[in-house]
Protein backbone atom coordinates (compact mmCIF):
# COMPACT_ATOMS: atom_id res chain seq x y z
CA UNK A 1 0.00 0.00 0.00
CA UNK A 2 1.49 3.32 -0.70
CA UNK A 3 2.45 5.86 1.87
CA UNK A 4 1.70 9.27 1.83
CA UNK A 5 3.96 12.14 1.87
CA UNK A 6 5.80 13.53 4.18
CA UNK A 7 2.97 14.90 6.46
CA UNK A 8 5.56 17.01 8.18
CA UNK A 9 6.56 20.16 7.26
CA UNK A 10 9.08 19.84 4.10
CA UNK A 11 9.92 22.97 3.23
CA UNK A 12 12.30 25.17 0.56
CA UNK A 13 13.72 27.68 2.73
CA UNK A 14 15.71 31.09 0.67
CA UNK A 15 12.21 32.57 -0.09
CA UNK A 16 10.54 30.23 -2.26
CA UNK A 17 13.95 30.13 -4.31
CA UNK A 18 13.44 26.74 -6.26
CA UNK A 19 17.39 25.85 -5.20
CA UNK A 20 16.53 26.68 -1.53
CA UNK A 21 17.53 24.06 0.93
CA UNK A 22 14.82 21.34 1.77
CA UNK A 23 13.72 21.41 5.31
CA UNK A 24 12.60 18.24 6.51
CA UNK A 25 10.77 18.47 10.49
CA UNK A 26 13.29 21.30 12.22
CA UNK A 27 16.19 22.93 10.04
CA UNK A 28 19.44 23.01 11.11
CA UNK A 29 21.00 26.68 12.02
CA UNK A 30 21.59 28.63 9.11
CA UNK A 31 24.96 29.46 7.85
CA UNK A 32 27.59 30.42 5.01
CA UNK A 33 29.57 27.14 4.95
CA UNK A 34 33.39 27.37 6.19
CA UNK A 35 36.07 26.41 2.90
CA UNK A 36 37.39 23.13 4.04
CA UNK A 37 41.08 22.87 5.17
CA UNK A 38 43.35 20.78 3.37
CA UNK A 39 46.12 20.55 0.63
CA UNK A 40 44.28 19.26 -1.90
CA UNK A 41 40.95 20.74 -3.61
CA UNK A 42 37.58 18.79 -2.43
CA UNK A 43 34.49 19.55 -4.03
CA UNK A 44 31.29 20.35 -1.06
CA UNK A 45 29.46 18.27 -3.49
CA UNK A 46 29.43 15.79 -6.28
CA UNK A 47 26.69 14.18 -8.23
CA UNK A 48 26.33 12.05 -11.47
CA UNK A 49 24.19 10.48 -13.54
CA UNK A 50 23.93 8.42 -16.14
CA UNK A 51 21.55 5.52 -17.93
CA UNK A 52 22.83 2.40 -19.80
CA UNK A 53 20.26 0.35 -21.59
CA UNK A 54 19.59 -1.35 -18.19
CA UNK A 55 20.00 0.67 -15.73
CA UNK A 56 19.13 4.70 -14.56
CA UNK A 57 22.19 5.75 -12.23
CA UNK A 58 22.31 8.52 -9.73
CA UNK A 59 25.28 9.53 -7.10
CA UNK A 60 25.79 12.21 -4.94
CA UNK A 61 27.77 13.00 -1.74
CA UNK A 62 27.54 16.22 0.23
CA UNK A 63 29.25 17.79 2.82
CA UNK A 64 27.39 17.63 6.37
CA UNK A 65 26.10 20.81 7.89
CA UNK A 66 28.75 20.37 10.97
CA UNK A 67 31.55 19.60 8.48
CA UNK A 68 30.49 22.83 7.12
CA UNK A 69 30.69 24.52 10.15
CA UNK A 70 33.93 23.62 11.29
CA UNK A 71 35.71 23.92 7.73
CA UNK A 72 36.25 20.35 7.45
CA UNK A 73 36.14 18.59 4.13
CA UNK A 74 33.36 15.92 3.00
CA UNK A 75 35.12 12.67 4.50
CA UNK A 76 32.35 10.85 2.51
CA UNK A 77 32.92 9.14 -1.20
CA UNK A 78 31.54 7.54 -4.29
CA UNK A 79 32.40 6.41 -7.46
CA UNK A 80 30.84 4.79 -9.90
CA UNK A 81 31.59 2.85 -13.74
CA UNK A 82 30.71 0.32 -16.15
CA UNK A 83 31.61 -2.23 -18.51
CA UNK A 84 30.45 -1.81 -22.08
CA UNK A 85 30.62 -5.11 -23.11
CA UNK A 86 28.04 -7.09 -20.66
CA UNK A 87 26.28 -3.57 -19.21
CA UNK A 88 27.46 -4.43 -15.77
CA UNK A 89 27.43 -1.21 -13.42
CA UNK A 90 29.87 -1.49 -10.29
CA UNK A 91 29.31 1.44 -7.41
CA UNK A 92 30.75 1.98 -4.42
CA UNK A 93 30.06 4.12 -1.60
CA UNK A 94 31.93 5.47 1.30
CA UNK A 95 32.56 7.00 4.75
CA UNK A 96 35.81 8.30 5.99
CA UNK A 97 35.86 7.48 9.97
CA UNK A 98 36.41 11.06 11.41
CA UNK A 99 39.08 10.10 14.11
CA UNK A 100 41.43 9.04 11.27
CA UNK A 101 44.25 11.92 10.14
CA UNK A 102 42.95 11.95 6.39
CA UNK A 103 39.70 10.44 6.11
CA UNK A 104 38.41 11.91 3.06
CA UNK A 105 41.53 10.28 0.81
CA UNK A 106 41.05 7.38 2.33
CA UNK A 107 37.11 7.60 1.50
CA UNK A 108 38.14 8.59 -1.86
CA UNK A 109 40.98 6.02 -2.80
CA UNK A 110 38.49 3.20 -1.41
CA UNK A 111 35.82 4.17 -3.61
CA UNK A 112 37.79 4.69 -6.59
CA UNK A 113 40.35 1.28 -6.06
CA UNK A 114 37.02 -0.80 -5.62
CA UNK A 115 34.96 0.39 -8.70
CA UNK A 116 38.61 -0.30 -10.75
CA UNK A 117 38.77 -3.82 -9.11
CA UNK A 118 35.16 -4.61 -9.77
CA UNK A 119 35.36 -3.55 -13.71
CA UNK A 120 38.64 -5.65 -13.96
CA UNK A 121 36.79 -8.83 -12.25
CA UNK A 122 33.44 -7.75 -14.29
CA UNK A 123 35.77 -8.12 -17.53
CA UNK A 124 37.24 -11.15 -16.40
CA UNK A 125 34.02 -12.60 -15.28
CA UNK A 126 31.52 -12.21 -18.12
CA UNK A 127 29.68 -9.43 -15.98
CA UNK A 128 30.45 -10.61 -12.64
CA UNK A 129 32.41 -10.12 -9.45
CA UNK A 130 33.55 -13.27 -8.82
CA UNK A 131 35.97 -12.60 -5.86
CA UNK A 132 34.19 -10.25 -3.38
CA UNK A 133 37.31 -10.77 -0.77
CA UNK A 134 39.77 -10.27 -3.40
CA UNK A 135 38.10 -6.88 -3.92
CA UNK A 136 38.31 -6.29 -0.07
CA UNK A 137 42.60 -7.02 0.22
CA UNK A 138 42.84 -4.92 -2.72
CA UNK A 139 41.32 -2.21 -1.20
CA UNK A 140 42.83 -2.95 2.03
CA UNK A 141 46.55 -2.76 -0.05
CA UNK A 142 45.85 0.34 -2.08
CA UNK A 143 45.12 1.98 1.73
CA UNK A 144 48.25 0.54 3.31
CA UNK A 145 50.15 1.70 0.52
CA UNK A 146 48.93 4.77 0.03
CA UNK A 147 49.74 5.38 3.85
CA UNK A 148 53.14 4.81 3.05
CA UNK A 149 53.27 6.95 0.93
CA UNK A 150 52.00 9.83 3.05
CA UNK A 151 54.24 9.33 6.00
CA UNK A 152 57.12 8.51 3.50
CA UNK A 153 57.56 4.82 5.40
CA UNK A 154 58.02 1.97 3.31
CA UNK A 155 55.88 0.07 4.99
CA UNK A 156 52.79 1.26 6.79
CA UNK A 157 51.43 -1.23 8.97
CA UNK A 158 47.41 -2.06 9.92
CA UNK A 159 47.14 0.26 12.91
CA UNK A 160 49.30 3.15 11.01
CA UNK A 161 46.92 3.27 8.27
CA UNK A 162 43.85 2.99 10.15
CA UNK A 163 45.58 6.20 11.74
CA UNK A 164 45.52 8.10 8.96
CA UNK A 165 42.69 6.82 6.26
CA UNK A 166 40.05 4.85 8.04
CA UNK A 167 37.19 4.24 5.59
CA UNK A 168 34.04 2.20 5.29
CA UNK A 169 33.40 0.83 2.33
CA UNK A 170 30.20 -0.66 0.36
CA UNK A 171 30.74 -1.98 -3.01
CA UNK A 172 28.29 -3.55 -5.58
CA UNK A 173 27.78 -4.86 -9.25
CA UNK A 174 24.43 -4.58 -11.29
CA UNK A 175 24.62 -7.34 -13.99
CA UNK A 176 21.66 -7.30 -16.36
CA UNK A 177 19.92 -10.62 -17.50
CA UNK A 178 17.17 -12.15 -18.88
CA UNK A 179 15.47 -11.89 -15.85
CA UNK A 180 16.37 -8.47 -14.49
CA UNK A 181 19.29 -6.59 -12.82
CA UNK A 182 20.91 -8.85 -10.81
CA UNK A 183 22.76 -7.06 -7.60
CA UNK A 184 25.66 -8.32 -5.33
CA UNK A 185 27.53 -6.12 -3.16
CA UNK A 186 29.73 -6.11 0.05
CA UNK A 187 30.09 -3.37 3.02
CA UNK A 188 32.22 -2.80 5.54
CA UNK A 189 30.93 -0.80 8.34
CA UNK A 190 27.29 0.92 8.52
CA UNK A 191 26.47 2.03 5.32
CA UNK A 192 23.03 0.64 4.27
CA UNK A 193 20.67 -0.67 1.77
CA UNK A 194 17.65 -0.07 0.83
CA UNK A 195 15.13 -1.38 -2.27
CA UNK A 196 12.39 1.69 -3.20
CA UNK A 197 8.70 -0.05 -4.64
CA UNK A 198 5.57 1.15 -4.68
CA UNK A 199 6.60 4.43 -2.64
CA UNK A 200 8.01 3.04 0.26
CA UNK A 201 11.52 2.51 1.65
CA UNK A 202 12.57 -0.90 3.10
CA UNK A 203 15.74 -1.57 4.53
CA UNK A 204 17.41 -4.62 3.33
CA UNK A 205 20.39 -4.73 4.89
CA UNK A 206 23.30 -2.58 7.05
CA UNK A 207 22.82 0.74 8.78
CA UNK A 208 22.74 1.46 12.48
CA UNK A 209 21.06 -0.85 14.97
CA UNK A 210 20.04 -0.29 18.73
CA UNK A 211 21.34 -2.57 20.92
CA UNK A 212 19.30 -4.69 23.53
CA UNK A 213 18.71 -1.66 25.87
CA UNK A 214 17.32 1.09 23.11
CA UNK A 215 20.42 2.86 22.82
CA UNK A 216 22.49 3.88 19.42
CA UNK A 217 25.74 3.38 19.36
CA UNK A 218 28.31 4.82 16.70
CA UNK A 219 30.80 1.88 16.84
CA UNK A 220 31.56 0.81 13.53
CA UNK A 221 33.99 -1.25 11.63
CA UNK A 222 36.07 0.20 9.42
CA UNK A 223 38.94 -0.99 6.17
CA UNK A 224 42.42 -1.42 6.36
CA UNK A 225 40.72 -4.19 8.56
CA UNK A 226 38.86 -6.87 6.98
CA UNK A 227 36.03 -8.81 8.98
CA UNK A 228 36.58 -12.33 8.87
CA UNK A 229 33.37 -14.11 7.23
CA UNK A 230 31.87 -11.21 4.62
CA UNK A 231 29.29 -12.62 2.51
CA UNK A 232 28.18 -10.49 -0.53
CA UNK A 233 24.54 -9.91 -0.24
CA UNK A 234 22.63 -11.06 -3.70
CA UNK A 235 19.06 -9.66 -4.93
CA UNK A 236 17.15 -9.16 -7.97
CA UNK A 237 15.86 -5.74 -8.58
CA UNK A 238 12.47 -6.38 -9.87
CA UNK A 239 11.34 -3.98 -12.61
CA UNK A 240 9.70 -1.12 -10.65
CA UNK A 241 11.98 -1.03 -7.57
CA UNK A 242 15.11 0.87 -7.39
CA UNK A 243 18.20 -0.16 -4.97
CA UNK A 244 20.00 2.40 -2.92
CA UNK A 245 23.03 2.47 -0.94
CA UNK A 246 24.01 5.06 1.39
CA UNK A 247 26.27 6.13 3.97
CA UNK A 248 25.12 6.54 7.71
CA UNK A 249 24.41 10.39 7.03
CA UNK A 250 21.94 9.19 4.95
CA UNK A 251 20.92 5.84 6.99
CA UNK A 252 20.48 7.42 10.21
CA UNK A 253 18.21 9.94 8.90
CA UNK A 254 16.04 7.51 7.24
CA UNK A 255 16.17 5.24 10.39
CA UNK A 256 13.36 2.42 10.16
CA UNK A 257 12.00 3.58 7.48
CA UNK A 258 8.90 5.09 8.25
CA UNK A 259 9.64 8.36 9.02
CA UNK A 260 9.30 12.06 7.16
CA UNK A 261 12.88 11.78 5.75
CA UNK A 262 12.09 7.96 4.18
CA UNK A 263 8.63 9.25 3.05
CA UNK A 264 10.16 12.23 1.31
CA UNK A 265 12.81 10.16 -0.75
CA UNK A 266 10.40 7.26 -1.29
CA UNK A 267 8.13 10.09 -2.48
CA UNK A 268 10.91 12.20 -5.36
CA UNK A 269 12.73 8.96 -6.02
CA UNK A 270 9.70 6.78 -7.76
CA UNK A 271 11.53 7.56 -10.81
CA UNK A 272 14.94 8.91 -11.87
CA UNK A 273 15.45 12.60 -10.91
CA UNK A 274 18.16 14.82 -12.91
CA UNK A 275 21.52 14.81 -10.69
CA UNK A 276 21.67 18.00 -9.85
CA UNK A 277 17.96 17.74 -8.01
CA UNK A 278 19.73 14.11 -6.72
CA UNK A 279 22.07 16.01 -5.05
CA UNK A 280 19.64 18.98 -3.73
CA UNK A 281 17.23 16.11 -2.15
CA UNK A 282 20.38 14.47 -0.22
CA UNK A 283 21.44 17.99 0.83
CA UNK A 284 18.17 18.63 3.38
CA UNK A 285 18.32 20.14 6.53
CA UNK A 286 16.84 18.41 9.59
CA UNK A 287 18.31 19.28 12.99
CA UNK A 288 20.61 16.72 14.66
CA UNK A 289 21.20 15.22 10.84
CA UNK A 290 24.43 17.08 10.29
CA UNK A 291 27.03 14.43 8.67
CA UNK A 292 28.14 13.95 5.31
CA UNK A 293 25.55 11.90 3.05
CA UNK A 294 26.24 10.03 -0.31
CA UNK A 295 23.70 8.17 -1.90
CA UNK A 296 23.67 5.76 -5.00
CA UNK A 297 20.29 4.88 -6.93
CA UNK A 298 19.85 2.22 -9.03
CA UNK A 299 16.43 2.46 -11.23
CA UNK A 300 15.83 -0.96 -13.71
CA UNK A 301 15.25 0.64 -17.33
CA UNK A 302 11.78 0.01 -18.35
CA UNK A 303 9.44 1.52 -21.13
CA UNK A 304 8.02 5.11 -20.64
CA UNK A 305 9.68 8.61 -20.73
CA UNK A 306 12.52 9.64 -18.67
CA UNK A 307 13.42 12.55 -16.69
CA UNK A 308 16.25 14.19 -18.47
CA UNK A 309 18.60 16.78 -17.40
CA UNK B 1 6.52 15.95 13.22
CA UNK B 2 4.54 13.25 12.52
CA UNK B 3 3.64 11.19 15.06
CA UNK B 4 4.55 8.27 13.29
CA UNK B 5 8.14 10.03 13.06
CA UNK B 6 10.59 7.93 15.50
CA UNK B 7 13.36 9.48 13.99
CA UNK B 8 13.28 13.26 14.70
CA UNK B 9 17.40 12.77 15.89
CA UNK B 10 19.91 11.89 18.07
CA UNK B 11 20.42 13.22 21.12
CA UNK B 12 23.16 12.82 24.56
CA UNK B 13 21.45 12.93 27.86
CA UNK B 14 24.06 14.54 29.80
CA UNK B 15 23.99 15.33 33.48
CA UNK B 16 25.46 17.25 35.84
CA UNK B 17 25.33 15.90 39.67
CA UNK B 18 27.20 18.11 41.72
CA UNK B 19 27.89 18.33 45.37
CA UNK B 20 25.78 20.91 47.23
CA UNK B 21 27.01 19.67 50.91
CA UNK B 22 27.73 22.68 53.14
CA UNK B 23 31.33 22.04 52.96
CA UNK B 24 30.48 23.58 49.01
CA UNK B 25 29.74 26.99 50.81
CA UNK B 26 32.87 29.19 49.41
CA UNK B 27 32.62 27.48 45.91
CA UNK B 28 29.30 27.12 44.58
CA UNK B 29 29.52 30.77 43.09
CA UNK B 30 32.31 29.48 41.01
CA UNK B 31 30.58 25.98 40.28
CA UNK B 32 27.81 28.65 38.87
CA UNK B 33 29.62 30.77 37.00
CA UNK B 34 31.06 27.58 35.33
CA UNK B 35 27.68 26.35 34.30
CA UNK B 36 26.59 30.05 33.03
CA UNK B 37 29.67 30.08 30.90
CA UNK B 38 28.87 26.36 29.45
CA UNK B 39 25.70 27.69 28.47
CA UNK B 40 27.05 30.73 26.89
CA UNK B 41 29.60 28.49 24.78
CA UNK B 42 27.48 25.60 23.71
CA UNK B 43 24.85 28.90 22.32
CA UNK B 44 27.69 29.41 20.45
CA UNK B 45 27.84 25.78 19.18
CA UNK B 46 24.46 25.36 17.58
CA UNK B 47 24.49 21.68 16.30
CA UNK B 48 26.33 20.38 19.29
CA UNK B 49 23.97 22.14 21.29
CA UNK B 50 20.90 20.55 19.11
CA UNK B 51 22.52 17.07 19.99
CA UNK B 52 22.51 17.64 24.01
CA UNK B 53 19.96 17.17 26.50
CA UNK B 54 21.24 18.31 29.87
CA UNK B 55 20.79 18.11 33.43
CA UNK B 56 21.78 19.62 36.35
CA UNK B 57 21.05 17.68 40.11
CA UNK B 58 22.21 18.93 42.70
CA UNK B 59 23.12 16.52 45.59
CA UNK B 60 23.45 16.23 49.47
CA UNK B 61 21.16 14.35 51.54
CA UNK B 62 18.66 14.38 48.79
CA UNK B 63 18.58 15.31 45.25
CA UNK B 64 17.58 18.57 43.67
CA UNK B 65 16.81 18.86 40.02
CA UNK B 66 18.02 22.08 38.78
CA UNK B 67 17.56 21.35 35.10
CA UNK B 68 15.60 18.70 33.47
CA UNK B 69 16.45 17.74 30.01
CA UNK B 70 17.30 21.15 28.77
CA UNK B 71 18.03 21.97 25.15
CA UNK B 72 20.25 24.88 25.71
CA UNK B 73 19.20 26.61 23.36
CA UNK B 74 15.80 27.54 24.56
CA UNK B 75 17.08 27.94 27.57
CA UNK B 76 17.25 31.05 29.66
CA UNK B 77 19.06 30.87 33.01
CA UNK B 78 20.08 28.13 35.16
CA UNK B 79 18.78 28.16 38.53
CA UNK B 80 21.67 28.20 41.01
CA UNK B 81 23.05 25.29 42.99
CA UNK B 82 22.64 26.31 47.01
CA UNK B 83 25.01 24.24 49.65
CA UNK B 84 23.07 22.15 51.62
CA UNK B 85 23.26 19.66 54.07
CA UNK B 86 25.64 16.52 53.70
CA UNK B 87 27.20 14.62 50.99
CA UNK B 88 24.69 11.51 49.86
CA UNK B 89 26.55 9.46 47.45
CA UNK B 90 24.06 6.91 48.10
CA UNK B 91 20.96 9.74 47.42
CA UNK B 92 22.52 10.76 44.04
CA UNK B 93 23.29 7.27 42.57
CA UNK B 94 19.93 5.88 43.78
CA UNK B 95 17.97 9.36 41.88
CA UNK B 96 19.68 7.93 38.61
CA UNK B 97 18.67 4.79 38.60
CA UNK B 98 15.34 5.79 38.53
CA UNK B 99 15.66 9.20 36.99
CA UNK B 100 17.83 8.19 33.70
CA UNK B 101 15.73 4.74 32.48
CA UNK B 102 12.78 7.31 32.68
CA UNK B 103 14.58 10.00 30.70
CA UNK B 104 15.47 7.60 28.03
CA UNK B 105 11.90 6.09 27.72
CA UNK B 106 10.54 10.05 27.35
CA UNK B 107 13.41 10.50 24.97
CA UNK B 108 12.07 7.62 22.64
CA UNK B 109 8.66 8.69 23.06
CA UNK B 110 9.16 12.13 21.91
CA UNK B 111 10.73 10.21 18.51
CA UNK B 112 14.40 10.35 19.13
CA UNK B 113 17.23 8.15 19.10
CA UNK B 114 19.51 8.06 22.12
CA UNK B 115 22.71 7.59 23.18
CA UNK B 116 24.44 6.18 25.97
CA UNK B 117 23.76 8.77 29.11
CA UNK B 118 26.86 10.79 30.40
CA UNK B 119 27.37 11.70 34.34
CA UNK B 120 29.67 14.67 34.98
CA UNK B 121 29.79 14.38 39.20
CA UNK B 122 31.51 16.97 41.11
CA UNK B 123 32.28 16.39 44.64
CA UNK B 124 34.64 18.48 47.20
CA UNK B 125 34.42 15.52 50.20
CA UNK B 126 33.57 12.02 51.37
CA UNK B 127 30.57 10.19 50.91
CA UNK B 128 28.87 9.65 54.49
CA UNK B 129 30.18 7.67 55.26
CA UNK B 130 27.59 5.53 57.20
CA UNK B 131 25.74 4.34 54.10
CA UNK B 132 26.96 1.80 51.72
CA UNK B 133 26.92 3.34 48.08
CA UNK B 134 28.72 1.00 46.14
CA UNK B 135 25.47 -1.30 45.71
CA UNK B 136 23.47 1.63 44.37
CA UNK B 137 26.56 3.09 41.97
CA UNK B 138 26.64 -0.69 40.57
CA UNK B 139 23.37 -1.41 40.06
CA UNK B 140 23.38 2.07 38.28
CA UNK B 141 26.15 1.43 36.42
CA UNK B 142 25.61 -2.31 35.87
CA UNK B 143 24.11 -2.83 32.20
CA UNK B 144 21.92 -5.86 32.66
CA UNK B 145 20.66 -4.17 35.52
CA UNK B 146 19.90 -0.27 34.55
CA UNK B 147 18.04 0.45 31.76
CA UNK B 148 20.68 3.03 29.50
CA UNK B 149 23.42 2.66 32.42
CA UNK B 150 25.47 5.93 32.52
CA UNK B 151 28.60 6.42 31.96
CA UNK B 152 29.76 8.42 34.94
CA UNK B 153 32.95 11.04 34.79
CA UNK B 154 34.02 11.85 38.51
CA UNK B 155 36.28 14.76 39.48
CA UNK B 156 36.93 15.46 42.90
CA UNK B 157 38.57 18.76 44.36
CA UNK B 158 39.25 19.89 47.78
CA UNK B 159 39.39 16.77 50.01
CA UNK B 160 37.83 14.18 48.05
CA UNK B 161 39.18 10.74 47.98
CA UNK B 162 41.64 9.41 44.77
CA UNK B 163 40.19 5.97 45.69
CA UNK B 164 36.34 7.33 45.52
CA UNK B 165 36.96 9.10 42.44
CA UNK B 166 38.28 6.15 40.77
CA UNK B 167 35.55 3.75 41.89
CA UNK B 168 32.42 6.30 40.84
CA UNK B 169 33.99 6.23 37.73
CA UNK B 170 32.62 3.93 35.02
CA UNK B 171 36.33 3.63 33.43
CA UNK B 172 40.28 4.96 34.53
CA UNK B 173 40.51 7.78 32.68
CA UNK B 174 37.15 8.99 33.62
CA UNK B 175 38.55 10.23 37.12
CA UNK B 176 39.90 12.83 38.11
CA UNK B 177 40.95 14.64 41.38
CA UNK B 178 42.62 18.17 41.89
CA UNK B 179 46.07 18.59 42.37
CA UNK B 180 47.18 19.37 45.68
CA UNK B 181 47.66 23.04 46.78
CA UNK B 182 45.58 24.10 43.35
CA UNK B 183 42.89 27.43 43.84
CA UNK B 184 40.16 25.38 43.92
CA UNK B 185 38.01 28.17 42.07
CA UNK B 186 39.99 28.58 39.80
CA UNK B 187 39.97 24.12 39.25
CA UNK B 188 36.36 24.51 39.15
CA UNK B 189 36.79 26.80 36.28
CA UNK B 190 38.80 24.65 34.25
CA UNK B 191 36.55 21.48 35.42
CA UNK B 192 33.52 23.71 33.92
CA UNK B 193 35.67 24.20 30.48
CA UNK B 194 36.25 20.46 30.47
CA UNK B 195 33.44 19.98 30.81
CA UNK B 196 31.76 22.28 27.74
CA UNK B 197 35.25 20.82 25.43
CA UNK B 198 33.12 17.23 26.39
CA UNK B 199 29.69 18.67 25.60
CA UNK B 200 30.64 19.63 22.32
CA UNK B 201 33.12 16.70 21.28
CA UNK B 202 30.90 14.36 22.85
CA UNK B 203 27.73 15.91 20.73
CA UNK B 204 29.80 16.07 17.42
CA UNK B 205 30.88 12.52 17.64
CA UNK B 206 27.25 11.38 17.49
CA UNK B 207 27.77 11.85 13.90
CA UNK B 208 31.08 10.62 13.54
CA UNK B 209 32.06 6.77 13.62
CA UNK B 210 33.80 6.37 16.67
CA UNK B 211 32.32 4.62 19.47
CA UNK B 212 33.57 6.30 22.96
CA UNK B 213 32.15 9.72 25.00
CA UNK B 214 34.52 11.98 24.32
CA UNK B 215 36.09 13.01 27.75
CA UNK B 216 38.24 16.34 28.03
CA UNK B 217 40.62 15.94 30.84
CA UNK B 218 40.35 19.22 33.10
CA UNK B 219 43.40 21.41 33.35
CA UNK B 220 45.02 20.96 36.85
CA UNK B 221 43.55 17.55 36.76
CA UNK B 222 45.04 14.16 37.65
CA UNK B 223 43.63 11.09 36.84
CA UNK B 224 42.28 9.19 40.06
CA UNK B 225 44.23 6.01 39.40
CA UNK B 226 47.69 8.27 39.38
CA UNK B 227 47.31 9.68 43.01
CA UNK B 228 46.47 6.66 44.71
Amino acid sequence: MPVPPPSGPVEEEAGGCPWGTLVVGTAGPAFEPRPPTGLSYRPDTVCDGWSTDAVDLRLASVRGYQHRYDGRPREDDAAAGWDECTGTVVFAVADGVSEARQPHIGAQLACRCAVEEMLAQVRAGGGFVTDWRRLLSTVHWQLREQAGRLTRARDADVEETAGLLATTLAAGAATPGPGGVEITLVSVGDSGIWTLGHERLRPLAGGKRAGTDGLVSSAVQSLPYVPDGILPLRRSLAPGTTLLVGTDGFGDAVGDGRGDVARLFASELRRPVPPVRFAHLLDFSRETFDDDRTLVALWPRSEGPRCGR
Amino acid sequence: MTMTDSNRGHVLPIYVLADESGSMTDLIDDLNDGLRSLHRTLLGEPMAAAKVRFSVLGFSDDVVERVHLADLRGTDEFPLLTPRGRTSYLAAFEDLIDRIPADVRSLKAEGYQVHRPAVFLLSDGRPNPDEDWKDAHRRLTDRNTTLAAPNVIACGIVDADARTIDEVATRPEFGFVAEKGADVGAVIAKFCAALTASVIASGRSLDSAHPVLEVEKPEGFTVAIDVI
